[in-house]
């Protein structure tokens, strides 16, 4: 599926195994998008010409020439990803920093807002970590998704035994006053 | 926009489908095309007269001074032949990336699954492309490719034989081995207006010998082959050709794309094209 942070189309794609991918969301041949393509096994095929590429997004097979075996340069971007309480992670940069955990919650929901990521941290005037934690009985975390200088998407997680409709709506009247504050 | 790109010549309707004058756009201009008795005539935002052909079912023209007459296509013209006029399909794309998807045979087997191509027959063995300079043309020849259903008119799976023939930078057209007439080639043009450089209209246009398939079939299936084009095109990334190496990994398959953006390159021809600043 395609993806959007900070400015950049990336594809996410889980192989077979269960391992979750997260490229950038272009074909070294002649520019498809990847997200568009399907999953063969362990491998993500692009849906313009077959062209296959494994786990380190190395070019494995090309259909055109079934015999041949590609050069090592043709390779899709790929990027650091994990996984956690089902929010999907990534960095565009090279980094040390591990990806935070959140035990004992879960995901709730996707909401997109029309606003930066900065505006909705500052909003909350949380730490400018990407994540913001709400304390009270909930226990919500949302885990920003920068998309543009005007967009970003806010992935709420909550304890397990949280009500997860509450959350919901919650979430949502806080998009409103976010859009609200802004206009 | 340099002199160049404006003295081609362009396809902007079909004949038939002009009856009251209507504008369209051409290379990012407003043009206004219609029609007196059988004399067809363009003009452009400021009212001047530009040079207007009918031929092949389309009208064309040029922004600019063509310096040589609208390329022909002599097998076209050979007595038996059916013309079909296809209509326009709107894409959100560079012309020349849709120019390039019609010289490209690798991705029958996945875009026109069952029909234009299937796996396990997806290798595409080595044919011969040349930039003819005495005509100025790209051409590739013996071109083969396994197909399910070549065409409207054939039956069973059958070794098709292709020649491909870029004949203006966004004009192109395909012979293929014609199911019915072994020894003659059906001919498939493509014809692009550059609306914009990351717009164009595709209008396809036959020349067959298929005197049992119905017209309305024979659209429908041209239809649905452009349909299945059009997503892919709508969807790379960047929307302009790039034509300098490195961006894109071309492979053999690919000889006709890559002598189609070299001789582009040739040409000057950047209307549409991603030119890496020198
Ligand atoms: S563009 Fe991806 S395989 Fe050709
Ligand atoms: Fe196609």
């Amino acid at each position: 599926m395609p993806a959007r942070v900070d400015g950049q189309d990336l594809a996410i794609w889980r192989a077979a195994s269960g391992q979750t991918h997260v490229w950038g969301d272009r074909c070294p041949h002649r520019g498809m998008r990847l997200s568009r393509g399907f999953v063969r096994g362990e491998t993500l095929a692009c849906i313009y010409h077959g062209w296959q590429y494994g786990n380190d997004g190395g070019c494995t097979q090309i259909p055109a020439h079934p015999n041949l075996v590609p050069p090592k340069t043709i390779c899709a971007t790929t990027y650091a990803c994990a996984e956690y309480s089902g929010v999907i992670w990534v960095a565009l940069q090279t980094t040390t920093q591990v990806c935070r955990s959140f035990p004992g919650q879960a995901a709730v929901r996707s909401l997109a807002i029309k606003a930066s990521a900065e505006k909705v941290m500052e909003y909350f005037s949380g730490a400018d970590t990407g994540v913001v934690c709400v304390g009270g009985t909930n226990d919500i975390a949302l885990a920003l998704q920068p998309i543009d200088a005007t967009h970003c998407t806010a992935h709420a997680l909550a304890s397990v035994s949280a009500d997860r409709k509450e959350v919901s709506r919650w979430l949502e009247s806080q998009r409103r006053s976010i859009e609200l504050d802004l206009a | 926009m340099t002199a160049g790109i404006a003295d081609h010549w362009y396809p902007v309707a079909m004949c038939s489908g002009i009856s009251s004058p209507r504008d369209t756009r051409l290379l990012g201009q407003e043009i206004t095309i219609g029609r007196e008795g059988e004399q067809f005539w363009v003009r452009d935002v400021h009212g001047k007269t530009l040079p207007a052909i009918a031929r092949y079912g389309h009208l064309w023209t040029s922004p600019g001074q063509p310096n040589r007459d609208l390329f022909s296509i002599p097998e076209a013209e050979a007595p038996g032949r059916r013309l079909v006029d296809c209509g326009a399909v709107r894409v959100k794309c560079s012309p020349l990336r849709a120019v390039e998807n019609f010289l490209d045979i690798a991705h029958f087997p996945f875009v026109h699954t069952d029909i234009l191509g299937a796996e396990p027959y997806t290798e595409v063995s080595r044919y011969e492309v040349q930039i003819r300079e005495e005509v100025d043309e790209v051409w590739a020849t013996k071109v083969k490719f396994f197909q399910p259903q070549a065409a409207r008119s054939a039956a069973g799976g059958i070794t098709t034989e292709y020649m491909y023939r870029v004949a203006a930078p966004t004009s192109a057209v395909l012979y293929k081995t014609c199911p019915p007439r072994p020894g003659e080639w059906d001919i498939i043009t493509l014809f692009v207006q550059p609306l914009t450089e990351e717009l164009c209209d595709v209008w396809p246009w036959m020349a067959l010998y298929d005197d049992t398939s119905p017209l309305a079939e024979l659209v429908s299936f041209q239809q649905m082959i452009f349909m299945q084009d059009r997503s892919i095109l709508e969807s790379q990334i960047p929307r302009k050709l790039p034509l300098d190496p490195g961006m894109e990994a071309p492979t053999q398959a690919d000889l006709t794309s890559v002598a189609y953006r070299r001789w582009l390159k040739r040409i000057g021809f950047t209307y549409g094209a991603q030119v890496v600043a020198a």
